[in-house]
């Protein structure tokens, strides 16, 4: 009997990630629609919003949202809040629902077949969304501020620096999720539920600083809250991420954090998942 | 060692039935204690109803199921302990045909998984191309999975399972919902890794197919091997009795049970043939079947059955399983 040629050790991590990334990437521009829908739903919330502020809001609503945002952009304030949402977004969904999503196409079983380790298996089937956000993040943020703030088209650069670091814990919270969905199934009833949570935590549409106390203190632990803050002071306030390295830095703790918590949740839902023959349930 | 072995290998699932807030714990009893190995070069039939626990045992060997207790060991490897090892010598293909990306082409999927299998570039290249010709897709490799036919992606399935070579190779149901021709082909094909020397073990409630394939066959029922043998003595044990066929419509169960108090008849199973039309086989086991037929038939004209054909028959697998445990596979 011939044995095969195989790779190893880093190679053949990089190798199994380059086949999970194409395979996400041939998923993506085969089924365009989710794509389109995460372009255009961070356009379209932040209409929602600066309509209600506008036609709710009276004559002073642009001046009141001056005072307590510091800045009278508000549409490249409020877009900077939908694209990193939209980041949390993919990455909750994607991340925590692909395992559920193999399970009902079928092919996660066959994937937990191949002798490639769950973690590697985990982090290829994200590369591909820090591909895809990148790309939202980009088209958002680069046709918004060069309409609305063509000045400081150049800070995308830096503000998309600060979403890479902060895309590392949240993908330690898609982690998490992709465990619990393994187990209790209906993914999306409780991703949809968190994600919204997320937005009205992190500071999508108006500082934090506004929430109560008890309120900040989750904002606190989430972060979208850094990323979307740092962002705000890149753009508009002219600040740089140096300048910003407290908030790198508790970013950076969280990046340390939440993948490690992450994947100790997984590695629990999966060994009970072993037990109970969740896998090839639908 | 043998490249399988099974050792008092048990899987008990733990559920809760019941309206919420009052459900009740209830174990069940999938695969209960079993203990089987399979040398280089045999193909090893695990014969048995729906829910007889042959798919849990495959899925405990693959590791994709932990077993509630006992083991069992692929090429050496403990399924306990050595999981990542164990799927390094295992080539499986499970039933049903969504087992590969439809959105993704023959050839790519293919990729992908040999990818998984962390094999060398070149080398998955040119073990593609042959399993793409083995298996009659080389002219589809480009052609999405959702655009093929369900026997083109039963296909594709059987040749992913031998992209990796294993030397054990876990076939489930491999022929199911394909046409006799490309049946054929995977029969032939499994024939030929036997002479290769991979051990293969094959689940399949077809006994027509465990019966010319497999060169030992594990009759498995509600989680136990009731009869382990190769098929021709596991046939010769039900010789002793002359076996009738009869298919008829309006089957009952009570007209078996009722056949089952002739002292004559040793053994009785019915099973559907065609549900929709009422159709259905009876299996009658019996001592001096001619002399025993007139009454049966006597019996079943009374019970207003319709009897559309009747023969006696060479003892099959599925004889064997009726003898052992008075019902049909088909059950």
């Amino acid at each position: 009997m011939i044995r095969m040629e195989t790779t190893s050790g880093v190679r053949a991590i990089l190798q199994a990630w380059a086949a999970i990334f194409w395979k996400g990437i041939k998923h993506y521009t085969r089924y365009p629609g989710n794509f389109v829908l995460y372009l255009v739903i961070p356009f379209l919330f932040t209409l929602l919003i600066f309509g209600m502020g506008q036609f709710v809001g009276g004559n002073n609503a642009a001046t009141n949202f001056a005072a307590r945002t510091g800045t009278t952009n508000i549409i490249v304030y409020e877009i900077l809040g939908s694209a990193v949402w939209m980041t949390s977004w993919v990455v909750v969904e994607d991340v925590g629902v692909v395992l559920r999503d193999e399970q009902m196409k079928g092919t996660l079983e066959q994937n937990f077949l191949a002798p490639v380790n769950r973690f590697t298996l985990l982090i290829g089937m994200s590369l591909t969304d820090v591909v895809i956000t990148t790309g939202i993040f980009f088209i958002v943020v680069g046709v918004t501020l060069a309409i609305a703030l063509p000045s400081a088209f150049l800070t995308i650069i830096p503000a998309f620096l600060a979403l890479l670091v902060g895309l590392i814990p949240m993908f330690g919270i898609g982690f998490l999720f992709a465990g619990y969905i393994i187990k209790f199934k209906e993914p999306y009833i409780l991703t949809q539920i968190v994600n919204l949570l997320f937005a009205t935590l992190t500071g999508t549409y108006y500082p934090v600083t506004l929430l109560p106390y008890w309120v900040q203190f989750l904002s606190g632990v989430l972060p979208q809250t850094y990323v979307i803050d740092d962002m705000r002071r890149i753009v508009l306030a002219n600040q740089t991420l140096v300048s910003l390295y407290g908030s790198v830095f508790i970013l950076l703790a969280l990046a340390l954090a939440y993948p490690a918590i992450g994947y100790a949740v997984f590695k629990q839902f999966e060994k009970k998942a072993g037990v109970t023959g969740e896998f090839s349930k639908y | 060692m043998n490249p399988v072995e099974v050792q008092s290998l048990s899987k008990v699932f733990e559920t809760k039935e019941g309206p919420l807030f009052r459900k009740v714990p209830k174990s069940l009893v999938a695969v209960d204690a079993i203990d089987f190995s399979v040398p280089k070069g045999e193909i090893f039939g695990l014969l048995g109803p729906n829910g007889a626990g042959k798919t849990t045992t495959i899925k405990m060997l693959c590791t994709l199921i932990t077993p509630t207790s006992g083991d069992a060991y692929v090429s050496g490897f403990s399924v306990m302990k050595d999981q990542q090892k164990v799927r390094e010598n295992l080539g499986v293909m499970l039933t049903g045909e969504r087992t590969l990306y439809w959105k993704l082409t023959g050839r790519e999927n293919l990729e992908y998984f040999a990818a998984l299998y962390h094999m060398e570039s070149s080398y998955a290249k040119k073990r593609i191309e042959e399993l793409l010709e083995l298996v009659g897709l080389k002219d589809r490799e480009g052609t999405l999975i959702e655009n093929y036919s369900t026997g083109m992606r039963v296909r594709l399935s059987f040749a992913k399972a031998l992209l990796n070579e294993a030397p054990v190779l876990l076939f489930d149901e491999p022929t199911a919902s394909l046409d006799p021709q490309s049946s054929r082909l995977i029969r032939d094909i499994i024939r030929d890794l036997k002479n290769k020397g991979h051990a293969i073990i094959l689940t399949t409630h077809n006994m027509e197919e465990a019966d010319v394939l497999s060169d030992r066959v594990a009759i498995i029922d509600h989680g136990k091997i009731v009869m382990l043998g190769p098929p021709s003595e596991l046939k010769e044990k039900v010789k002793s009795s002359d076996i009738i066929e009869i298919e008829a419509r309006n089957l009952s169960e009570n007209a078996a049970e009722a056949l089952q108090s002739f002292s004559e008849v040793s053994k009785v199973a019915v099973s559907a043939l065609d549900p929709s039309e009422d159709r259905g086989l009876l299996r009658v086991h019996a001592e001096k079947g001619k002399e025993v037929l007139p009454k049966i038939l006597e019996f079943l004209v009374r019970k207003q059955i319709s009897i559309t054909k009747v023969s006696f028959i060479q003892p099959t697998l599925e004889d064997v399983f009726i003898a052992q445990t008075g019902r049909s596979l088909r059950d």
